[in-house]
């Protein structure tokens, strides 16, 4: 039984189609749901969470039916909103552990628990302080307990670094990390920062306008292309000239040529000596020479939809 | 957990700890958010400046009530005691102030500071939600409009020379006591709720609440002015007079202050008015919750 599950998942508003066709299955394990602002990722949580009907398409999360079964479904699990969502006249402790009952544990686990949670996102002395006066940083972590405290099964984190300093940010990815890998809790969190990404999640789930990208482990975002990057001081279209001459697959664009590793029956790193041999002869110095790998941002630049659909 | 070796006073992290203890539900989430409104609705776990108001008004009604019971089975015969509808009226103008003072607590920063969407992503429905909030302020109400005439019960009770014949004559009273007190918090509390949640702060809302029964208040003494006719009609401007009616209406008992008396109308008007009182509060609530976005 997979985590999650969607078949075929369509949203349509009036005017808008905020999921096209989703279907996906995702395996426990800290999944990153990535893609640009309005791609569709806090609606797929919302309708995995039941809180919205979807149009068409089926989807299960822990084998129950958030269409029909949303109340089983959002005992087990934890959400975290991108926006602001915490009172400001009452303490982080009262507030979790109120939380907490509100997800049906009973008053002592409510307490407990509390304390427990709060010490685990780092908020000690201050979580008796009303929580009007956290800085950002306090407050995320607040949201992050009360999604924590009752000890879901699955976490939806959505947006979890919004408003973070370079510091915060590293906190919370860190954090993620643990409850994925250390408390054994499936993290969904999604983002539109690729970068943060990368650091946290093993299974990648990229989506843009309401359709899926790819899904995939992230390994395999980020494998080797079997392509040369070479970087020069100036600019090297005649250097690029100068390799197809030789019979190599390679595109000059400014100072940078991409050329293919292995090309028509030479050996592979063939091209090496001709790339010293020929910037030689052309007297270009060469500034870096790297085995090109895939960058999470080539899923969404124009085309990569096309070429990577699963 | 199993005794560690380390010297005592030690700190150190035992790690996360999974919960497989029982979990309640929605039974369990709705209770939640009683429990805590009830608390909220007379400043409990909050500075002891948000107690002054709903305490203050719990006191200011129990007091003559008090007073007058201990007056009677201390001293006797020397004052009669209040009839139980005469008191429900007499301390009537407590009951504004109590809903415009703990309405907002309850309802107004979850709304505004988007606490909702946390709620209902726990096992709960909107619904759900704004139903524990109307039971919390009901209950917190009943404090007033049921507690002191209960004292007042029990004051005429023990004064009797007999006390089962002091019950036999009282105890005919008791429905109507309870239904009185039951209908005047659940409509207060409706009223008082729908309001709120079309505030955005609670100053806001707790000058809307107290607007509403000011307006009513003046609305309905212009209209007393009027002479015959409009006159009549003057009570159904007053949210306090239209329970004090349906309370006639269903229990009986006139009260010679109230504009009920005054005005020559059918009594049932005023069931009628309350009813729908009870149902524009309830469907302000059912459709400003259900259209709050997660």
């Amino acid at each position: 039984m997979p985590l999650i599950s969607t078949r075929a998942l369509t949203k349509r508003y009036p005017g808008v189609t905020a999921l096209d066709g989703l279907s996906l299955e995702l395996e426990p394990g800290v999944i990153g749901l990535v893609g640009a602002n309005g791609a569709g990722k806090s609606t797929l949580i919302k309708i995995l969470l039941g809180l919205l009907p979807q149009t068409e398409g089926e989807a299960r999360v822990l084998d129950l039916d958030p269409a029909t079964q949303g109340a089983a479904i959002r005992e087990l699990v934890g959400y975290m909103p991108e926006h602001d969502c915490l009172p400001p006249d009452v303490s982080a402790t009262e507030f979790v552990a109120h939380m907490a009952r509100v997800s049906g544990l009973p008053s002592g686990a409510a307490r407990e628990r509390t304390a427990d949670v709060l010490r685990h996102v780092g908020l000690y002395e201050e979580r008796y302080r009303p929580i009007g006066g956290y800085s950002t940083g306090m407050k995320q972590r607040v949201k992050l307990a009360q999604a924590l405290v009752h000890d879901p099964r699955v976490l939806f984190l959505d947006e979890p670094t919004n408003g973070l300093d370079p510091a915060g940010r590293d906190e919370m990815l860190e954090l993620i990390e643990r409850i994925g890998n250390e408390f054994g809790i499936a993290v969904i969190v999604a983002s539109h920062l690729l970068g943060e990404i990368e650091r946290v999640a093993t299974w990648l789930v990229a989506i843009d306008a309401g359709r899926l990208l790819r899904t995939a482990p992230l390994t395999s975002f980020t494998e080797r292309t079997g392509q040369l990057l070479i970087e020069t001081d100036e600019p090297a279209e005649a250097l690029a000239a100068r390799l197809v001459v030789r019979g190599f697959n390679a595109q000059a664009d400014g100072r940078t040529v991409v050329a293919d590793l292995a090309s028509h029956d030479r050996p592979e790193f063939e091209i090496y000596d001709a790339v010293r041999d020929e910037a030689n002869s052309l007297g270009l110095a060469l500034v870096r020479l790297e085995q090109r790998r895939h960058q999470l941002e080539d899923l969404f630049r124009v085309g990569g939809a096309d070429e990577r659909v699963a | 957990m199993s005794a560690s070796p380390e010297p005592v006073g030690t700190i150190y992290d035992i790690g996360y700890r999974h919960y497989d203890g029982p979990r309640l539900g929605r039974r369990g989430a709705i209770a939640a958010i009683v429990g805590a409104g009830l608390r909220a609705s007379f400043g409990l776990g909050r500075s002891g400046r948000s107690k002054i108001i709903p305490w203050g008004a719990l006191v200011l009604a129990l007091i003559p009530a008090g007073v007058a019971v201990a007056v009677r089975v201390l001293v006797g015969d020397l004052i009669d005691l209040y009839s139980y509808s005469n008191y429900l009226w007499g301390i009537g103008a407590l009951f504004p102030i109590f809903v415009a003072a703990q309405a907002p607590e309850l309802v107004v920063n979850d709304m505004r500071h988007r606490v909702l969407p946390l709620y209902f992503s726990r096992p709960i429905g909107r619904f759900d939600y704004i139903t524990a909030k109307l039971a919390a302020l009901s209950l917190a109400l009943l404090a007033l409009t049921l507690l002191p005439v209960l004292i007042l019960f029990a004051g005429r009770v023990l004064a009797a020379e007999d006390f089962a014949a002091g019950l036999g004559d009282e105890i005919g009273a008791l429905p109507g006591i309870l239904g009185s007190g039951v209908l005047h918090a659940v409509v207060l509390a409706a009223l008082g709720l729908a309001i709120c949640s079309l505030a955005a702060r609670r100053a806001y809302a707790a000058g809307a609440v107290l607007a509403v029964f000011l307006i009513g208040g003046v609305m309905a003494g212009t209209f007393q002015e009027q002479g015959r006719g409009l006159a009549d009609l003057a009570p159904l401007f007053n949210p306090l007079a239209i329970l004090d009616g349906a309370r006639q209406w269903l229990f009986g008992g006139v009260v010679a202050e109230s504009p009920v008396a005054a005005a020559d109308l059918p009594l049932a008007t005023y069931g009628l008015a309350t009813v729908l009182l009870l149902g524009v509060s309830l469907a302000i609530l059912a459709l400003r919750y259900r259209r709050v976005t997660t």
